[in-house]
């Protein structure tokens, strides 16, 4: 062959590879919101979708389409009866009886019945499960914890279905808020047919995907989406309006908010940042709404001199809260130096209103701070160790980094260095105690200020500071059992306080959910949990 | 030459198995591991996870399991994404990776050969002084800048083309564009360079002095040699356009297999990084195999033999 044939059919060759490439999926994306279909955007592919044993955030939005519990939410975040049509609870407070709505059905139209809950609440007590939300039973029902650890059988356990609609769960302490917990995904049923037959991959095929929500799955493919349909099963079918919810997978923000500006897609979750001003300006989509969640960098309080109350006080107050949250997030939040998140109502008051009483500035307080730092040992930051401020690659907190940095340089005198590592290193860091100060925070697992006073008690697995206080963990302690909701909110008032003295960790504001969805899309609830529903959701135009 | 082929496939293995080593070694010698999530899991939950997916096992005991695994092409479970596969990883995202990565190896082909011919023939004209100034821009903007650029200008602002996905086959258009740039420009400009050089010697002077016509000298004598550096680096080009895009299919939302590299490390997905890589470079060596196989080929230099 010649050398100018040679490269003719090299050109040949691409070309006609080039051609055969082109062709693929032909269907164009059909977007017929008048049908009753909607496409939404999320950021991240969810690491699982058995109920079971998932406890990943992006899971959240299938969770709450695919599957309801005894219990479920409403459009104003309060609990409402779910798959339990009612309940009852012992005088002490320890037994909860769920009676099961009638003819309740799998999205198979199989029944479902106490049994099944009982089957469901036993799998994810059952290690090989690899349930990551297993401590949400362990730590509250009778015996859980012992069957976990193959202590105790199945009879010692307070799980028990009394008949075909009846379950009994029975508490190891009258924990007022465990409704909230009994909320949480980990508590939905899971069809034993189904997964018995195939236990590691029941929900990765719409054949074999059993649910007895709202919805059911459609169509599931790795990396580009899932699509959900109404499922006709639901007890309440008749009150879902969506046929269709097509959930894709856009990991770039900036790409999912072009595609809804096109109108491609009908909503998606976490608008980036640097686009909110413009948004808030001149859109009609942009809802803001309040999260159950605080922002906070952890304190290692085992270390010299952050184990001084008075240095972490200097440093808390010498942030200008108010400019991170305006000028550098750019993103709307509430500034704080408490630890629990607006939300808790009791008795007509948020739990968070006595906040204004520890006297916390929105605004750096400069001269304050350099006292304490001085009454500290550290007069206008002299002799002061450089800080070590600690984050994981993250471009929104990198900016908070190096405000925090740029502020107390400049409000203290002190030198302040930046680390970063990408989070897995950064979070066993975190965990021994192998820094300095470090970005963090907290989404709540259910409304109740416990999912966040919990975390800084002495042995709680989430308490990465080192911050041991026995008359907080005494005070956090006496609220778990307290029955009486008055005493019990008057108890933790008390348990913050002592936050608020010591200051553990340096919280910086509050957070806010941001999320797009287009003006058509009515009856869509996004709860201060992060918990998004559309079960009541239908399109106007 | 079937000698030859078969050294070549015992070096392959070799390669390979070197490989699966260093990177078992190298992710295991990371801080953290796959259960390191939002949150601290319970340390039971934790416990019952090390167990679940056998990583209390000693590691050499681990490493042997895998490569028993792999023997039969078997990649194993992802320890992050439950219940699905890493062969599923491959399975689901290779096809739209390889689609977009031979368009964009046929796009770059087309384009950068004739422009670095062009750019050599006229070399100090204007042509040249374009060619190269393009090309200088394609290796020097990043390949997110490019398609954040085409994606604002050809989607947003003039709506020719969709934000995402290829659903519709004009979805194509903008990522197999992002994700040549790079490529394009750098072959555009070693087929210019090394195009100059040949001309430049001996036997196409010999050639010009026989009276053959210029194109005639380009096309029969000079392009030939001309390409060999660019058929060399042929194979490690196409082996990355294939295998997918971090980046661009980040931007695109492409289910491709692209993500995965990044993803699977950050996550510290074991099995995750070690079939992709092994995947990975399983497609690079075949490729580097093919170019030299290429070689012999096109180079009457290259005797294989033992004619010597």
């Amino acid at each position: 062959m010649e050398n100018g044939r040679k490269i003719a059919v090299l050109l040949i060759v691409t070309a006609a590879v080039f051609a055969v490439s082109c062709g693929g999926e032909k269907a164009p994306d059909v977007k017929a919101p008048e049908q009753g279909k909607i496409t939404f955007a999320l950021q991240s592919e969810p690491d699982g979708y058995d109920p079971g044993i998932t406890n990943n955030s992006f899971a959240s939005p299938f969770m709450n389409q695919l599957f309801e519990g005894l219990v479920t939410y409403d459009a104003n975040g309060e609990i409402v009866p779910g798959n339990a049509e009612s309940w009852t609870i012992s005088p002490d407070g320890k037994v909860y009886t769920f009676k099961l709505r009638a003819g309740l059905k799998w999205s198979n139209g199989k029944t479902l019945n106490a049994h099944d809950y009982v089957y469901s609440m036993f799998r994810v007590l059952t290690p090989a499960t690899g349930a990551r939300y297993a401590d949400m039973l362990t730590v509250y029902i009778v015996g859980a914890d012992d069957y976990y650890n193959g202590k105790a059988g199945k009879e010692k356990v307070g799980i028990k279905a009394i008949n075909d609609n009846t379950l009994e769960i029975t508490l190891i302490e009258p924990t007022p808020y465990y409704l909230g917990i009994l909320g949480m995904w980990v508590y939905a049923p899971v069809n034993k047919e189904a997964v018995e037959a195939s236990p590691e991959r029941w929900t990765m095929d719409p054949a074999s995907f059993v649910s007895n929500g709202p919805f059911k799955v459609a169509s599931i493919k790795l990396g580009e989406g899932v699509v959900l349909q109404k499922n006709d099963n639901y007890w309440n079918a008749g009150a879902v309006r969506l046929a269709e919810i097509n959930f894709r997978f856009i990991l770039e923000p900036a790409t999912a908010l072009s595609a809804f500006e096109k109108g491609e897609i009908d909503g998606f979750r976490e608008v980036p940042a640097s686009d909110i001003p413009r948004l808030r300006a001149g859109s009609n989509a942009l809802h803001i709404l309040p999260s159950f969640g605080t922002t906070f960098y952890d304190v290692n309080n085992t270390k010299k001199p952050y184990d001084n109350p008075k240095v972490r006080r200097a440093l808390a107050i010498a942030l200008d809260r108010e400019e991170i949250i305006d000028n550098v997030l750019q993103a709307p939040g509430d500034p704080t130096m408490a630890l629990v998140a607006p939300g808790y109502v009791y008795g007509g008051q948020d739990f968070t209103t006595v906040h204004k009483n520890y006297g916390f500035k929105p605004k750096a307080d400069v001269e304050e701070a350099r006292k304490l730092l001085a009454e500290a040992g550290y007069p206008d930051g002299k002799g002061f160790p450089v800080l070590e401020l600690s984050y994981y690659t993250n471009a929104t907190v990198k900016k908070v980094v190096e405000a925090m940095q740029q502020m107390w340089e400049k409000n203290l005198g002190i030198k302040v260095k930046i680390k970063v590592q990408d989070w897995a290193i950064y979070y066993s860091d975190i965990q021994n105690l192998n820094y300095e100060i470090g970005a963090m925070g907290w989404g709540g697992d259910y409304l109740h200020p416990m999912t966040f006073l919990e975390l800084f008690t002495s042995n709680s697995s989430n308490n990465n500071t080192g911050y041991k206080n026995a008359e907080y963990d005494a005070l956090v302690a006496k609220a778990v059992v307290e029955t009486d909701p008055a005493k019990a909110v008057e108890i933790m008032h008390k348990a913050e306080d002592i936050f608020a003295r010591d200051l553990p960790v340096i919280t910086l504001y509050s957070r806010s959910n941001t999320i797009m969805v287009a003006p058509y899309i009515k009856g869509w609830v996004l709860t201060a949990l992060s918990n998004l529903y559309f079960k009541d959701a239908y399109i106007e135009k | 030459m079937l000698e030859y082929v078969l050294k070549r496939v015992a070096t392959m293995f070799v390669t390979l198995f070197a490989v699966v080593l260093l990177t078992f070694i190298l992710m295991h010698s990371v801080p953290g591991g796959p259960f390191t999530a939002e949150r601290k899991l319970p340390e039971q939950v934790e416990r019952a996870l090390i167990q679940k997916y056998k990583l209390d096992d000693p590691l050499y005991k681990q490493f042997f399991d895998y490569l028993k695994g792999l023997a039969r092409l078997d990649l194993g479970p992802s320890f992050k994404y439950e219940g699905r596969t890493v062969n599923e990883f491959i399975r689901e995202g290779f096809p739209l990776s390889a689609r977009l990565g031979l368009l964009s190896v046929g796009f770059t082909l087309l384009t950068a050969l004739p422009l670095g011919i062009l750019s050599a023939v006229k070399n100090g004209k204007w042509q040249d002084i374009l060619v190269m100034f393009i090309a200088t821009l394609g290796i020097t903007i990043p390949s997110f800048v490019i398609a954040t650029a085409l994606m604002y200008v050809f989607s947003f602002r003039l709506g020719w083309f969709p934000v995402f996905g290829v659903k519709k086959l004009n979805g194509y258009v903008l990522p197999v564009i992002a994700l040549s740039g790079y490529s394009l420009s750098f072959v555009a400009r070693l087929m210019r360079s090394s195009l100059l050089e040949v001309m430049g010697q001996d036997y196409i002077r010999t050639a010009r002095s026989k009276g053959l016509s210029e194109s005639a000298v380009i096309i029969k004598h000079a392009l030939r040699n001309a390409l060999i550096p660019v058929v060399t680096i042929l194979g490690p080009t196409i082996a990355g356009l294939i295998t997918g895009s971090f980046v661009i299919e980040k931007i695109f939302a492409l289910p491709g297999m692209g993500v995965h590299f990044v993803t699977s490390i950050a996550n510290r997905d074991y099995t995750a990084i070690m079939g992709i890589t092994i995947f990975y470079a399983t497609i690079l060596v075949a490729m580097v195999f093919l170019v030299d196989i290429f070689y012999v080929m096109i180079d009457p230099r290259i005797k294989l033999g033992r004619e010597s």
